[in-house]
């Protein structure tokens, strides 16, 4: 069976790179272990040996039980629905400018396309272990919500609004003499834009049971991963990740834990400058005490509030630029449930 | 700096930009000038730097002459309509404006021109003398800033064309609108930014922006290693400001903003912010 990690986590986190140091580990453990990956920094595409922007799983040059793959964020829901129009359909969708628009506008459109591409790693069962590094729109709570946000979007909610009914026949559209919402737009966008966008979502419609059952499917597979929220102690990550943390035991699970990453020695909340040191030692040694305090109170007010699994990953001077680096990074970790997150017997 | 009009703050996310937007507006209400600063994500950004709970869309007096609100697509929308159609009864557009909302999602452009309309809407009123806003980031900037130009090339006949080219000319105008980027001195932000910077610089929907790089170090110089666990510090310190200075070549903001340490709140940061942000040229 394919076990996956999701790791969410708002942007500059270093969700990126605890993702990587996580599949490193578990592929030296014996685990074949996908690593799938957005927009990563250069240094740490070259540490996976992920080498061109493909989304297909590269084995890594050095490192055997380990592939990468970077999620194509160019790629959307279009491909999706595609997939599931009629060829004639999927003719004119391809070329649809309101298509293109919307799927670059829609929010979870990527976040769709994002789940989709990793469900399907799942579901391949070429793997043991497939870590997901989520996207960061909206920080990854799009993730979970965006197949069944699909659905609907596509499921006629704007063509019921459009027209007031069930599905209609085109002219429908232009029956504006009832329909005060098209008057509305007509003065406001032009008639032309209205009947064009209208002839779209006619299509789109047709996409809708295709789109819809692989969309709970894609639900399915992301409800059994195992989640690892990733944060800093930082005001708006940690806002971010409490946020995830509450609400992603009603969209998946419960996340196995959090995880603070860069975190500063413990034991540096005690030092206070003594008098014989200079100004700049001493504001160096207030600085880096108040931020490890803070650091510390945000972790436990986690746990003790929410009740959270909290590990911590130790702040490295130099970011890891390469394979064993990556690996050790979490070497000195504290509190990673690495029996949770693997295969009974592994860790 | 201070005559411009708008004020466009954005950065990759978790830069700081709500603190820099919270903090220029403070600035600008300290030089006496009639501030409206608008929260244009859904979150507490702004609010939690001016230190009140929540904002709403209509504005709120949070400091003397200094005014807030969050943009709420729907209520902005609503707002247009109300103001466009001249219909009293906004209520029985309710639905209406869902709808016009659902049909914006297909269409592009439409729904940020809503936005970026209200916006600039309150940037042409009198009433202001400064519009600040908290941007969306870096990622989504292109789709705002864009949507005035998108709106002018893909509606031929509706009332929106002509609203849309005056629209195009504010964001344009050096006069009236400046651009904040708001980066941190690492990898990833610094290469967003550069990104936005060519693109900016390709398609000239506005004047090139002014960079800001937060939570930058200072230098530590001092050998203190006769106290090892200060070194260790030391260490850290220094490796974070050594890659910093890699970064800031890349970058070459127009201001550094320092890193502020420990324990402050919110509010404290944006006061802080305020006060450096006065030697923004």
């Amino acid at each position: 069976m394919t076990r996956a990690i999701l790791v969410t986590g708002s942007g500059g986190v270093g969700k990126t790179t605890v993702s990587a140091a996580i599949a490193i580990n578990a592929a030296r453990l014996g685990l074949r272990t996908l690593v799938v990956t957005v927009d990563p920094a250069r240094r740490l595409a070259d540490a996976l040996g992920i080498t061109d922007l493909g989304d297909e799983p590269q084995p890594h040059e050095r490192e055997p039980n380990l592939w990468a793959a970077m999620l194509d964020s160019a790629k959307s829901w279009r491909a999706v629905a595609i997939r599931h129009a009629d060829p004639d359909v999927a003719i004119r969708l391809a070329d649809n400018e309101f298509f293109k628009a919307a799927s670059e506008h829609f929010p979870a459109s990527q976040s769709y396309a994002a789940a989709d591409q990793a469900a399907t790693f799942v579901q391949a069962k070429a793997w043991d272990l497939v870590v997901v590094d989520t996207p960061p729109s909206a920080g990854g709570i799009d993730f979970f919500t965006a197949p069944s946000q699909m659905a609907d979007l596509v499921g006629g909610r704007l063509l019921r609004l459009l027209t007031g009914g069930p599905l209609p026949g085109r002219r429908f559209f232009y029956d504006r003499a009832a329909k005060p919402m098209l008057r509305v737009a007509d003065t406001i966008l032009g008639n032309d834009l209205l009947q064009r966008v209208s002839e779209f979502l006619l299509d789109l419609r047709t996409t809708y049971d295709g789109v819809a059952s692989r969309g709970r499917e894609i639900e399915r597979v992301l409800s059994e991963a195992s989640i690892l929220v990733v944060t800093t102690a930082d005001p708006a990550p940690l806002a971010e990740a409490v946020r995830f943390y509450r609400q992603l035991p009603e969209l998946a699970s419960v996340p196995t834990a959090v995880v603070f990453n860069r975190a500063l020695p413990t034991r540096w909340a005690d030092l206070a400058p003594d008098p014989q040191m200079s100004a700049a030692t001493g504001r160096l040694i207030q600085s880096w005490s108040s931020e490890t305090l803070r650091q510390s109170d945000a972790r436990d007010e986690f746990s003790s509030r929410y009740g959270a699994t909290v590990a911590t990953v130790p702040w490295s001077p130099e970011a890891p630029v390469d394979i064993e680096g990556l690996a050790a990074l979490l070497d000195n970790a504290v509190g990673i449930p690495w029996d949770d997150l693997f295969p009974s017997g592994v860790a | 700096m201070l005559d411009r009009r708008l004020v466009l703050v954005s950065g990759k996310g978790g830069v700081g930009k709500s603190a820099v937007a919270a903090g220029y507006a403070l600035m600008a209400q300290r030089h006496g000038l009639r501030v409206l600063a608008i929260e244009m994500e859904s979150g507490r950004g702004l609010s939690a730097h001016f230190g009140i709970p929540d904002l709403a869309f209509k504005p709120k007096e949070v400091r003397p002459g200094l005014y807030a609100m969050h943009m709420v697509r729907s209520e902005a929308l609503l707002e247009y309509l109300s103001l466009q159609l001249r219909l009293p009864g906004m209520g029985r557009f309710g639905a209406v404006a869902r709808a016009f909302d659902a049909l914006a999602t297909a269409a592009p452009a439409v729904r940020e021109i809503v936005t970026i309309g209200k916006i600039l809407w309150e940037v042409r009123e009198d009433k202001w003398d400064v519009v600040v806003v908290d941007a969306p980031p870096t990622g989504q900037i292109a789709s705002y800033l864009r949507a005035p130009t998108s709106i002018s090339e893909l509606v031929t006949t509706g009332r929106i064309r002509g609203q849309a080219d005056w629209m195009a000319d504010v964001l344009a105008d050096p006069q009236m609108t400046q651009l904040l980027l708001v980066s941190l001195a690492e990898e990833l932000p610094v290469s967003e930014t550069r990104e936005t910077l060519d693109w900016v610089n390709e398609t000239g929907f506005v004047e090139p922006p002014l960079v800001l790089a937060n939570r930058i170090l200072d230098e530590f110089s001092e050998d203190v290693s006769q106290h090892p666990e200060v070194d260790e510090m030391a260490t850290l310190h220094r490796s974070l400001h050594a890659s910093q200075e890699h970064w800031l070549t890349e970058l070459r903001p127009d201001l550094e903003l320092p890193k502020l340490f420990g324990l402050f709140t919110p509010t404290e940061v944006a006061a802080h912010l305020s006060d450096l942000l006065e030697d923004l040229k």
